[in-house]
């Protein structure tokens, strides 16, 4: 028997997941090792493999998402960079795009750029906007920079030259140049990293990529070894943002790309849920301590975003498109100055948490107001392992709701409905306000929190139905398991849509990106056989206009393909901005090719027999939902369910690393697979 | 309706929804727009106003300018449009300062009364800048224009749609009197997109508040900001306060042009006094008062409580005087595209006013300008003409605690760069250089930010150009004995034979393919003796090259 391993590294567990040929599944959860995360990795590993009479040497895929490049990013302990940019701009990365965080605020500043001005070293060249030479290198110029980068010893160089994504070959004579003569130095060449026009992104991207060379080349040498040891020759995959496996040698070329990575994975397990249970149109609740990430899945696939930030940099690369607001279970609710009441951005966190975990945390929290209105119980997390005090939940929520003159049943419910509402403005952002109707949308809810607020959720947008996966706070490593090994490759070319050649060009570009793709794929390691499959999307925009929409290259053929594309792109502008005009000039501005392949075939689930039977409660409790006075609600054992049961809420449903809340008149069928159907009254 | 159905939970659900409807509609509307000043400056703004002619909400991000422009605006629509003119699916459109409460021409207000069985419940609002209204030069900003005939079409208050139907004449009307009129048509679009985008929202929203909620919700938002408002200004300390400040000029001759300030503060009360500025001039960085009123608005909030919501309770909480016509209070024919400068002045002179009262608050004077450059001709890759325009920013004022930010836009203006990779696909330019201004930042314990470089050359064709500035001549000021910034600095470099050096507004001129354009914005001034400074800091400043001797910051 052969198994695939998938380890999700949070901050305070590492999660493991493992899946069978057979599509046997086996859990196992252990505390987080932060100083070396590889600790905690093997170890549980080893422990599952023990614990489920597994051999090591059986495991052959261990798939892996990290966050050692997003904490080296928040910490600040990246490696010591320099930069070589094109004479005249080595300011770019410092001037950014000349903007204040905050309009109103006199006071906030964007953080400073990762490599200090004294570390930029400028060089005579100049490529033009349609990639022609408009100025040599100057190679003496070159030598002598290579001369002071010898001597301020770095960890990494980034090299980031204007027009480098139309022309890399200045880019590349000087990494060879620094290569020859500084071969321990690592190199971040921003026509390698993304290359895409606008030339502030990319050089913020190629900067934080050259920042954490050194660290995750580290951490991948060690884990890698590691690994080896104790399982032999398993095959090692990490975790993209952009939702999709690479090789360990790419992670240490692109470590950047691991660094929105952490709920990326969540999205690729959501969606094989959703799969499971036959489900197309489906959005993502991902709650857990401090946020809520929320996403949408059209035919067992994601949206893709270019832009996203970390520790305030832009960082321009493909990652899922997941929206997060500060809604979790540790955020704090408080009241405005004038005197609205608000719940996070702010978190208790795990430490000191919420006043009800009795680590010294005074701040009313959602988790408090949980607890508060009986929807968590007070034997608390983990099967009654961590207790939970409601007398210090109702001590931290006294003087707010003294404040607003309510009850404190009241004032919970309404920190509730705040937090609640915070969450279904981040749903229509990405639904409604993208011309798509959540109503026709299964709310699948995972994470901590999820399942806690996900009937709150469904109930304001007016959703019919709620998923909760079988394992509500794992599904980040069981979607390591089933995610694709993916690459992407960008081209911009920026063409008219009524050029006589636009087609011809389209394809020609096409056809380059292929043959990157071909190269990618020779270097991969991989079986003859396996599954391939592509994907191509054009970005477009009106001319004149600044924001490029992205539409489906379908058609092979290149005769129609022009008007097929206008077709889309007015398609998706009237979806956008509720308006398109039928005779202005439309430009192509970027090509996007994805390539994926397969490492995991999807298998039936082992499913055991169903029954007809109805599940018994473990005890009835005291629960407040919307109405001034409390319901009986039943609370249930998720463990003791079996597929085929079904009730009706209100009630309760407890599980070791999540609570569900069952609203009033809900339905609730348990799936095959063991995900919960609840179906909203 | 009592407090106990409009409890702040209640109200704080209907606050959120109301403001996600604003945001929308302004992220639609600055996606789908044509122009620079939209798309890429955000020079745009989406209000919802009540039936009394109130802002209750402003989108976040919006441009401070417009709250002052769209409050006058709905204060003379309900004054002169009768109730029973007013019909579903009618929209609005006005931009004229001297008689509908505009700022400028190039911002076009539009209004979209909202119905809710058959009541008027309130008005979605935006108001964006367009790259061009006519009038006698491209883009109608033009630093030389004398009077508002000159700087383009000037709209009353009137119906672009009635019930629904677009009023096809007045659009005739309009798009033959602009440039490039097939992309002004789209941003108008795009203006009624995102209105009509705001209308959907709101009743999907009655749906879910009722309208005696939603009603209430508007009085007490707005009463709740007056308060929170009335509150920081209690916060300043009672006393009187002046400030007087000059600006360079006014492009076609004025120099040295006075603003007077003084304000009086006694307990929640605040009286902001410009009389004895200077009167209204003959260029057009006049001001009309609500745009005055819109820059005290935004230095308020920001030196007092910057999280404060942007609405009409903000700009009740207090007081300004003006006289009419003055250069803070212009009258018909003033010319006031460039009004943007007089309003960036007038942020810096209520900071240094209160600086005695509120030290730890302040900074020190910001770059002080909307430094921009237009280059214009024809694109010799194209054989099509072509129009850059771009605004810079400079250095931000140093704080109490800090460092101001080296090139940065300031204060009224928030607007970005454009990416040098996407100017030169668009345009036949060569940006030669793009950087730190070095030394230009004031000397302090903390020193001002440093201004920008940016040298432009035009690619085998004779462009020509023109260029705004100010604080060009009077340099920002430090505060506490920090040192004043560099005054900015236009001009022309040429191949063979140097440099050319410019004034501070120079009217369109021609640039040489063998030319190129230097534009160095002003830095700002420093806060504190520069005797205090870090000895970190200041070995820090010199090794990363952004000061040297003997200027050392």
């Amino acid at each position: 028997m052969k198994y695939t391993l998938g380890v999700d590294v949070g901050g305070t567990f590492t999660d493991l997941f493992v899946l069978s040929d057979a599509g046997q599944v086996f859990v196992h959860k252990t505390p987080s090792t932060p100083a070396n995360p590889a600790c905690a990795i093997v170890d549980g590993a080893k422990e599952l493999c023990k614990k489920f009479d597994i051999a090591p040497s059986d495991v052959t895929r261990f798939c892996h998402g990290t966050t050692v490049a997003t904490n080296a990013l928040i910490q600040r302990r990246g490696g010591k960079v320099c930069m070589i940019t094109t004479r005249g701009f080595k300011d770019v990365i410092e001037i950014a795009r000349q903007v204040r965080p905050k309009y109103y605020d006199l006071y906030e500043d964007y953080p400073a750029p990762l490599v200090k001005r004294q570390d930029r070293f400028e060089i005579t060249e100049r490529v033009g906007f349609d990639g022609g030479v408009v100025k040599q290198i100057d190679r003496n110029e070159l030598a002598r920079i290579v001369d002071s980068i010898e001597l301020g010893g770095y960890d990494a160089c980034a090299i980031c030259l204007l027009f480098s994504y139309n022309n890399p070959e200045h880019e590349r004579i000087i990494a060879e140049e620094v290569r020859k003569r500084l071969p321990n130095l690592r190199l971040s060449v921003s026509s390698e990293v993304q290359p895409e026009f606008r030339e502030y992104e990319r050089f913020s991207t190629t900067v934080l990529n050259g920042y954490l060379l050194s660290v995750m080349t580290e951490y991948m040498k060690t884990l890698e070894q590691e690994v080896a040891e104790n399982f032999g020759n398993t095959q090692l995959g990490v975790n993209q943002s952009s939702g999709g496996l690479m090789s360990v040698s790419r992670a240490q070329l692109f470590p950047i790309r691991t660094a929105l990575s952490g709920p990326a994975a969540g999205v690729v397990g959501a969606i094989e849920i959703a799969r499971q249970a036959g489900r197309k149109k489906v959005i993502t609740l991902d709650m857990g301590g401090t946020s809520a990430d929320v996403a949408l899945i059209r035919d067992y696939g994601f949206d893709i975003s270019l832009d996203r930030a970390i520790e305030g940099f832009p960082v321009r690369l493909p990652s899922i498109d997941i929206d997060s607001v500060g809604a979790g279970g540790g955020s704090v609710a408080w009241l405005d100055l004038d005197g609205l009441m608000k719940v996070g951005p702010e978190s208790a966190g795990s430490y000191p948490g919420p006043a009800c975990y009795k680590r010294g945390g005074t701040n009313p929290t959602v988790s408090d107001a949980n607890l508060l209105l009986g929807r968590l119980s007070n034997r608390g997390l983990l099967n009654g392992t961590m207790p939970l005090d409601v007398s210090l939940s109702q001590t931290a929520i006294k003087p707010l709701s003294e404040k607003l003159g309510l009850e404190e049943t009241r004032t919970a419910q309404g920190i509730l409905s705040i937090v609640v509402a915070n969450m279904v403005r981040a749903v229509r952002g990405i639904s409604v306000e993208r011309g798509l109707d959540p109503r026709e949308y299964t709310l699948l809810a995972f994470g901590g929190a999820g399942p806690l607020h996900a009937s709150a959720v469904a109930h304001a947008l007016d959703m019919k139905e709620i998923l909760v996966p079988p394992s509500p706070g794992i599904l980040c490593a069981q979607g390591l398991v089933v995610s694709d090994l993916i690459e992407r490759f960008v081209r911009t070319i920026r063409l008219p849509l009524d050029d006589d050649k636009a087609g011809e060009k389209l394809f020609e570009a096409l056809a380059e990106l292929r043959a990157d793709a071909e190269r990618w794929l020779q270097t991969e390691d991989l079986l003859p056989d396996v599954q391939r499959s592509s994907d191509v999307v054009v970005d477009m925009r009106y001319r004149g206009q600044n924001f490029e929409l992205s539409v489906p290259l379908t058609g092979v053929q290149r005769k129609g393909v022009t008007e097929e594309l206008r077709n889309a792109f007015f398609g998706a502008h009237e979806r956008n901005y509720g308006f398109h005009n039928p005779k202005d000039p439309v430009e192509i501005v970027n090509l996007r090719l994805t390539e994926s392949v397969k490492l995991y075939n999807a298998k039936a689930m082992q499913v055991s027999k169903t029954t007809v039977e109805k599940p018994v409660p473990e005890e009835t409790r005291a629960v407040y939902y919307d109405q001034e006075a409390p319901l009986r609600a039943p609370v249930y054992d998720r463990a003791k369910f079996q597929p085929g049961m079904t009730f009706t809420g209100p009630a309760i449903v407890e599980q070791l690393d999540a609570t569900t809340v069952v609203f009033p008149g809900d339905q609730v069928v348990i799936q095959e697979n063991g995900s919960m159907l609840i179906t909203v009254n | 309706m009592t407090n106990s159905t409009l409890d702040p939970i209640t109200l704080e659900l209907i606050h959120n929804g109301l403001k996600s409807i604003t945001y929308e509609s302004y992220v639609a509307l600055k996606k789908s727009a044509y122009s620079t000043n939209i798309k890429e400056r955000h020079d745009h703004s989406v209000t919802i106003a009540d039936p009394k002619g109130r802002i209750v909400v402003q989108a976040e991000g919006s441009f401070p300018t417009h709250l002052g422009s769209m409050a006058a605006t709905m204060e003379i629509f309900l004054q002169t449009i009768p109730r029973e003119e007013i019909h579903d699916g009618d929209i609005f459109i006005s931009n004229d300062p001297h008689t509908t409460g505009g700022s400028h021409l190039p911002d076009v207000n539009l209004m979209m009364p909202v119905f809710h069985e058959g009541e008027l419940i309130c008005f979605i609002c935006n108001l964006a800048h367009h790259a061009d209204i006519g009038g006698m030069s491209p883009g109608s900003m033009d630093g030389s224009m004398t009077e508002i005939f000159q700087e383009g079409l000037r709209i009353p208050l009137i119906k672009l749609f009635d019930r629904g139907q677009l009023n096809q004449p007045l659009m005739d009307l309009i798009l033959l009197n602009v440039r490039v009129p097939e992309e002004r048509r789209g941003d108008y679009f795009a203006q009624v997109a995102a209105c009509k985008l705001g209308c959907r929202r709101m009743a999907e929203h009655l749906a879910a508040y009722p309208r005696d909620l939603t009603l209430t919700a508007f009085d007490e938002i707005v009463e709740r900001t007056h308060r929170r408002m009335k509150t920081a200004i209690a916060s300043v300390p009672d006393g009187t306060y002046s400030f007087e400040d000059v600006m360079d000029d006014d492009g076609v001759g004025t120099k040295d042009i006075p603003i007077s300030l003084k304000i009086a503060v006694s307990g929640d009360e605040m009286v902001l006094d410009f009389t004895g500025t200077s009167a209204q001039v003959a260029g057009n960085i006049n001001c009309p008062r609500n745009a005055t009123i819109g820059a005290v608005a935004y230095v308020l909030k920001a030196l007092l409580d910057p999280n404060i919501a942007n609405n009409h309770g903000t700009q009740s909480a207090f007081t300004v005087v003006t006289e009419g016509g003055s250069l803070v209070d212009a009258r018909f024919p003033a010319a006031v595209a460039s009004r943007n400068h007089t309003c960036q002045r007038l942020c810096d002179m209520v900071i240094g006013a209160l600086a005695p009262a509120l030290p730890d608050r302040v900074v020190a004077a910001a770059n002080g300008s909307n430094t921009s450059i237009a280059i214009a001709g024809v694109d010799p890759r194209t054989g099509k003409p072509y129009i850059y325009f771009e605004t810079l920013g400079g250095g931000f004022g140093a704080r109490a605690s800090k460092d101001g930010s080296d090139a940065v836009q300031v204060h009224m203006t928030n607007t970005s760069n454009s990416p040098i990779e996407a100017l030169e696909l668009e345009y036949p330019l060569l940006v030669e250089e793009y950087s730190l201004r070095e030394n230009s930042g004031g000397a302090g314990r903390y020193r001002g930010g440093l201004g920008l470089r940016r040298v432009i050359r035009p690619l085998g064709h004779t462009a020509s150009f023109n260029v705004v500035g100010e604080r060009f001549v009077h340099a920002p000021w430090g505060l506490f004995e920090g040192q004043s910034g560099a005054p900015g600095f236009f001009s022309i470099l040429c191949d063979e034979k140097g440099e050319i050096a410019l004034p501070g507004k120079v009217p369109t001129r021609p640039l040489a393919p063998h030319q190129s354009i230097s534009v160095q914005t002003p830095g700002a001034g420093g806060y504190g003796n520069p005797a205090r400074r870090a000895p970190e800091a200041r070995a820090e400043d010199l090794e990363s090259g952004k000061f040297s001797p003997p200027a050392v910051a």
